[in-house]
Formats: C-alpha cells, structure tokens, sequence
C-alpha cells in the first residue's frame, strides 16, 4: 500500500490560485475522490494557505492522474487559471516517506507561514474528523494522522517554536507584561481607531486589561470602536487627563507631527506620581515624541522597535523548526517502521499457508498408512501442529516486530525468498482482513498515545 | 574598660563590658555538632536553587525557575530546623554570634522572598537569593554558632529581641536592595531595548517595585526597633543608651538614610526608578554599617 500526498500551498502558489481550489464541500469531494477504485483511503485538509489531499492507494500512477484530475475539474472548475499559473508549477505530489513527512510537518506547523502558529493543527483535526465520518479515512491514514497530531504535541512541548509572539500587536502586550505584574488593574488609552488598534486592544483584552480608554479625531469612530470593546470613548483634546489615568498608551493615528509632545508626557507623570507608563507608537509619521525616550519611568517603543522585536522572535521560531524537524524525523522513522510491519502481513499469512498446507499432506499421507484410531489421530494431529508452530513462531515474530524500515523490507524480501513465497498466486498472497485490522489496531510497534 | 573584654552587640547596640571572664576557647562547641549537618544541607540545596534558577532564567524555562523556588523553600525548612535545634537548647541562646545572627538574616530574607514570590512571577530572584544564602549559612557553618559567653551580661529576652528584630530587619532591606538591583536591570534592558525579545523569564518591574516598597515598609520599622532595643540592651549593661562608638554612629546614619528613604517613597514623588537605586545605595551603606565597620575595626 503507497501513500500519496497531492497539494498546493502558500510555498508553492499565490492566492489568487490557491483561491481556485478552495473546497466549500469536504465531504462531497471525499466522496467523489474515494468512488474511485485506485483510491482506497483519503483525507482532504482545505485552508487559506493550502489545499492538500492525502491518499493511500495500491495504483500510484493511476491516483496521481486521478488527483489531478480531481484539483484541475473538480476543484478548479472550467475557468482559467490566472497567468503564470500553470498546475505543474503550483502542485506539489509526495510519496510514501515524503507525504508521511509533509504531513508531520504540516500539523506541527512547520510548514505553516507563520511558523508555530497553533491554527492549523485544529484544522488538520476537523479534516481528519470528517474523512472519520464520511468512513473515507481507513487503518493507514487513521494511524498517519495520529501520529502526526502527536508529533504535533511533542513539537510543541519539546521545542520553543510557539514560544515567543510574532505579531505586533502581540509583542506590544508582551512588553506590557514585562513592565506591568497584572493587567487587570491598568488602563489602557488608545489613541487612534483604525486596525492596528482594534488588534492591539483585542490582544489587551485577552490579556486581561482592567479598563480600555480610545481617544480618536473622529469622535463617532471612537465610539464605534468602543462598544465593540466596552472601552470609553474621548476626542483628541482630552489627552491630558486621560494620560494621567493611562499605564499603557497605544498611538496610531495619522497626522503630520507628534500628538503627544515630551513636555505633556512628563507632566502626566509628574501627576502620575512617576508610576511607570508604557508608550507604544505604532504611528507612521511618529504620534509621540522620540523625545520622551529620555523621560524617566517612561518606556517608548516605536514601530522599528516593535518590529524587530517580531523579526527576532521569527528567527527564534525558525531556529526552534530545526529542533522540530529532529522530531519529524524520529516519528517519520517509527511510521515507516509500522508500515513495514503492515506489508509483512501478507508475507506471514502466507508463510503459514504454505506451513499448514505441508502438514496437512503430510499428515493424511501418514495416516492413510497407519492404522490410528480417532483418538490417537487427534494425538498426531495435535504434535504436527504444536511442531509447526513452534518452528514458525521465531520467524513471524521477527517479522511482525521489524520496525527499522530498510531493515524490515530486507528481512521481508530474505524471507520470502528463503521459504518460496514470492509466487503472487500461492495460498496466503492476499491480504487476510481480519489479520490487517488486527495490526492495523497497533499490533505492530503500538505507540499511541 | 581597663582589661576588661570589650564585644559589640552585632547589629549596633554599642559596645558591652563583658562582666564574666575570657570567651569560651573552643571555636566548636557542642551545640555545634547539632546545628551543623542542618546549615550544610540548607546550604547545598540553597545553591543548587540558585544555580536551577539562573538556568531558568538564561534559557529561559520557567518549570525549572518554579523548581529552584520549590528547591529554595525545601532550603528555607531545612534551615529552620537548624534555628528549631537551637531554641531546644537550655537556656535557649540568643544568637549574637554574628555568623548565627547573618545566618538568620539569610533565612528570614529566603522567607519573606518566598512569600512575595507566592503573590507575584518573582521566581528569578531565586537566581541571585540561592547563592547569596548559600553563602551567608555556609560561613555561618564554619564559625561557632554558639552563643558566647558575653550573652549572659544581659539576661531575659532583650539581646533575643535585638537580633531578631535587626536580623529581621536587615533581611528585609536587603531583599528590597536585591530587587533594586533586578529593577535597575530591567530597566536598563526595557530602556534600550536589548534582548526584550527573549525577556529572559525576570520578574516584572512593577513586581519588583512592589517588593521594594513592602520590604522597605516593613524592613525599615524592624530595624528602627532593633536598634532600640540593642540600646536596651546596652542600658541594661552600661546604664547609657549610646556607646559612641563608631560602629553605633555608622548604623545611626544608616537608619537615617532609611528614614529619608522612606519619607521620600511614602510621603513624597520618589518614581519607581528613583527608589530602585536608592534601595541599593541604602542597603550597600546598610551592609558596610552592619559588617563592614566590624571587620575593618
């Protein structure tokens, strides 16, 4: 059995194109991919940065043809694709070891745009949990995923890949902490009512900021924002005494020059009685002084400052991914190994056809000669039994322990050639479904959490 | 004085006439052998948290800062049952060796530390308190815990009073200087914006500003009562309240600058910042007062 991965992502395609292939009904395309007879199990994860189809299948080729076909009329549809956007150049397809990979990967969010963001592994869930439920997703994809959510877990709880904030407004309420033990007791002014504050406050709230103040020219878009966020709404000219009251001052809102000059901040903390007050300007041209850089008990960062505090944290995610991508590698390893163990089933069902079809000739041509009576036959039956299985038992337990993948195909490929097995027509060569579910289960090398 | 022995209540009390007889020769005495096994373990373990909280600190990995807490508090009961040993002794010894009385300032600092870390993400401080403790117990370890003979020119419990309330005291002004120094760091940090990325899992500014404020409120009341009742003391023994001698005038300006610095942070618009720095001038002019002035003369 082959796994197959086809997909396009944000690596690999810009959103005008991966919009095409957006997929609006998951379970009808499961559906449509599974009719298939070259498709035995499929799982489909749709989101704004990919589109990707997991498969395991017996026909590699025909399933890759099938996949396309799939992507460029199911999903695409009959209009153009926009310029440039030729389908070999937007899809990826990955085989066996590499999907396997990819998809760790993926639900690890390694391969995510913004590295660590926790988003897409409850993404990957819901697809998996609808492929479980439209009965599309079988033992071997069943057990891919779990893995990969686990692999997901130990990413996260071995690494530091989600550790430190890489948006904006984030690490603004990151530095607020350093600053401030509690929120829940400091206020907040935010000067502006535009995106950037929205964010920002929303960040605050989460955090849990005691009380929120948004001052704005617009006096109805303060107010707008303001019943969104149970904040109070002010105009402009109400700086000074709101500042006073403010511990952390959030500034974007355009404007020629600053709207808070060093001389009206350090009366505010003259008022303040010097308690620290935390200055964040995301304006461009700058809202607040460099000036009051200078001011004692006053903290000001601007936007560059902010920012590279965000690039730094993004290269700490990306030093930590090469810690995530040792973890992949582990639990990609250990997959390959189950899988190995799970193309050993037809080898051993086999095997022990072969074994009982031996005995059972040897035996009735030994008691056709003898003279046995039923009791003494059942005797004979029962040694001949015991003896095969016996001779039997040391190579099918090395066979269905094997989970070193290069190792495990060489012991494979040894045994059937050492007992006679590679005839496809030989009593055993088909799988034994009551056996494969018995693995698939987690006979072999069971590791699930 | 004559011939008479000269010794000097260790948190400034002045200087006492011993009235009966040379010092006990042993530098160990029995006692000793109880009190000791306890304040090497204290020690070890005192380190080893300070050591687990500084990795805490730089990696940053705050399950192990939570460990070295979790490893200074199991340090704090240790050492408790050292100071426990002590009060079964008959009669109970009032501590006025120096290295016993700078081993209990070492505890009482742990514990009062331990208390505030239970209020506020202060677990850093474990980094700088794990040694310093370490330290303070293990020298204590090697003088005579014992009291000296001098202990018994006053009787009843002011010389018991005198250094609880100034260990007590000097305790507490130290962790405020200690989170003066963690404040001025922050600062520095926050101020040019160096390695705010990482945060390095220290304590807020607003959290250390917070212990600054209750250490010094409450520190600075101890030592304002043990300084009184070393006076005590003193009377007791010399009829005079004030011994002139240096080390007397040296904590008398300590306790000085401790009342202008609270005036400053309770009455008057002393910033954060501001009371972070004279926290840590306090307590360095504290320190030189306390054992400084002592070992020099």
């Amino acid at each position: 059995m082959k796994i197959l991965l086809m997909g396009t992502s944000h690596h690999s395609a810009p959103v005008e194109v991966r919009e095409r292939f957006a997929v609006a009904d998951e379970q009808a395309a499961l559906r449509k991919l599974i009719d298939h007879d070259e498709i035995e199990e499929a799982v489909l994860i749709s989101t704004c940065n990919r589109v990707e189809v997991v498969v395991t299948t017996r026909q590699p080729d025909a399933a890759r043809h099938t996949l396309e076909r799939f992507f460029r009329h199911e999903l695409a549809g009959e209009a153009p694709l926009p310029v440039k956007a030729h389908l070999d150049d937007v899809f990826f397809v990955y085989r066996d070891q590499e999907a396997t990979s990819h998809v760790f990967r993926v639900a690890s969010s390694m391969d995510s745009m913004v590295v660590g963001e926790p988003q897409i592994l409850g993404q990957m869930k819901d697809a998996y949990g609808i492929a479980m439920e439209i009965g599309s997703c079988g033992p071997i994809l069943s057990r891919l995923f779990q893995r990969a959510f686990a692999t997901a877990k130990r990413v996260k709880n071995e690494t530091r890949i989600a550790h430190r904030p890489v948006s904006v407004a984030r690490v603004a309420v990151d530095l607020a902490r350093q600053i401030f033990e509690d929120l829940a007791d400091k206020s907040a002014l935010m000067i502006g009512a535009g995106e950037m504050i929205e964010l920002a406050l929303f960040a605050l709230q989460r955090e849990g900021l005691g009380t929120g103040r948004i001052a704005n020219r617009t006096r109805a878009h303060a107010e707008a924002l303001a019943a969104r966020f149970g904040a109070t709404p002010h105009g402009l000219d109400e700086l000074d005494d709101l500042l006073q009251e403010s511990d952390i001052v959030l500034a974007c809102i355009g404007g020629d020059g600053p709207i808070l000059s060093a001389n009206q901040l350090r009366a505010a903390l003259r008022k303040r009685r010097n308690r620290p007050i935390f200055l964040i300007d995301i304006g461009v041209p700058r809202n607040i002084d460099p000036a009051a850089e200078a001011l004692d008990n006053a903290y000001l960062y601007d936007i560059d400052d902010l920012q590279a505090v965000v690039s730094a944290n993004e290269e700490e995610r990306r030093r930590e991914s090469l810690h995530g991508e040792r973890i992949v590698l582990e639990e990609q390893e250990r997959f390959a190994g189950w899988m190995v163990a799970l193309q050993a089933v037809p080898t051993i069902r086999h095997l022990r056809a072969r074994a009982e079809s031996v005995r059972q000739g040897e035996l009735e041509r030994m008691i056709s000669r003898l003279d046995l009576d039923e009791e003494q036959r059942q005797a004979v039956e029962a040694l001949t039994r015991a003896l095969v299985n016996k001779i039997l038992h040391p190579p099918l337990a090395r066979l269905g322990a094997q989970t070193d993948r290069e190792e495990g195909l060489a012991i494979l490929e040894e045994a059937r050639a050492l007992f006679g097995l590679d005839d496809p027509e030989a009593p055993g060569a088909e799988i034994d479904e009551a056996l494969f579910a018995e693995w698939s289960d987690g006979g072999a090398g069971d590791d699930e959490e | 004085m004559g011939a008479k022995d000269r010794f000097v209540p260790p948190f400034g009390g002045g200087t006492c006439v011993r009235a009966n007889g040379p010092r006990a020769t042993s530098p160990v005495s029995e006692d000793d052998h109880h009190l000791i096994p306890f304040l090497q373990t204290a020690a070890a373990i005192y380190l080893a948290a300070g050591v687990g909280a500084l990795l805490g600190v730089a990696l940053p990995a705050p399950r192990i800062v939570r460990g070295a807490v979790w490893g200074l508090a199991a340090g704090a009961v240790i050492h408790g049952l050292a100071f426990s040993t002590l009060h079964r002794m008959d009669p109970v010894p009032p501590l006025t060796s120096l290295p016993m009385a700078i081993s209990f300032t070492a505890w009482f600092a742990v514990i009062s530390l331990l208390l505030f870390m239970w209020r506020a993400r202060l677990g850093g401080l474990a980094a700088v308190v794990g040694p310093v403790a370490f330290l303070a117990v293990f020298l204590a370890s090697l003088g005579s815990q014992s009291a000296p003979a001098d202990t018994l020119v006053a009787e009843g419990s002011v010389p018991h009073a005198h250094v609880l309330l100034s260990s007590a005291g000097l305790g507490l002004l130290g962790v405020s200087g200690l989170a003066g120094i963690f404040y001025l760091f922050e600062h520095r940090r926050l101020k040019q914006k160096r390695g705010v990325a990482r945060g390095f899992g220290l304590p807020s500014l607003e959290a250390l500003d917070r212990v600054n404020v209750a250490a010094l409120a409450v520190g600075f009341p101890l030592l304002t009562l043990g300084l009184l009742t070393g006076s005590a003391w003193l009377h007791a023994v010399e009829e005079s309240f004030w011994s002139g001698s240096g080390h007397a005038s040296w904590m008398l300006v300590a306790w000085g600058i401790y009342a202008g610095l609270a005036s400053a942070r309770f009455v008057g618009r002393q910033g954060s910042h501001q009371a972070a720095a004279s926290a840590v001038a306090g307590f360095a002019f504290l320190l030189f007062a306390v054992v400084g002035v002592e070992v020099l003369s």
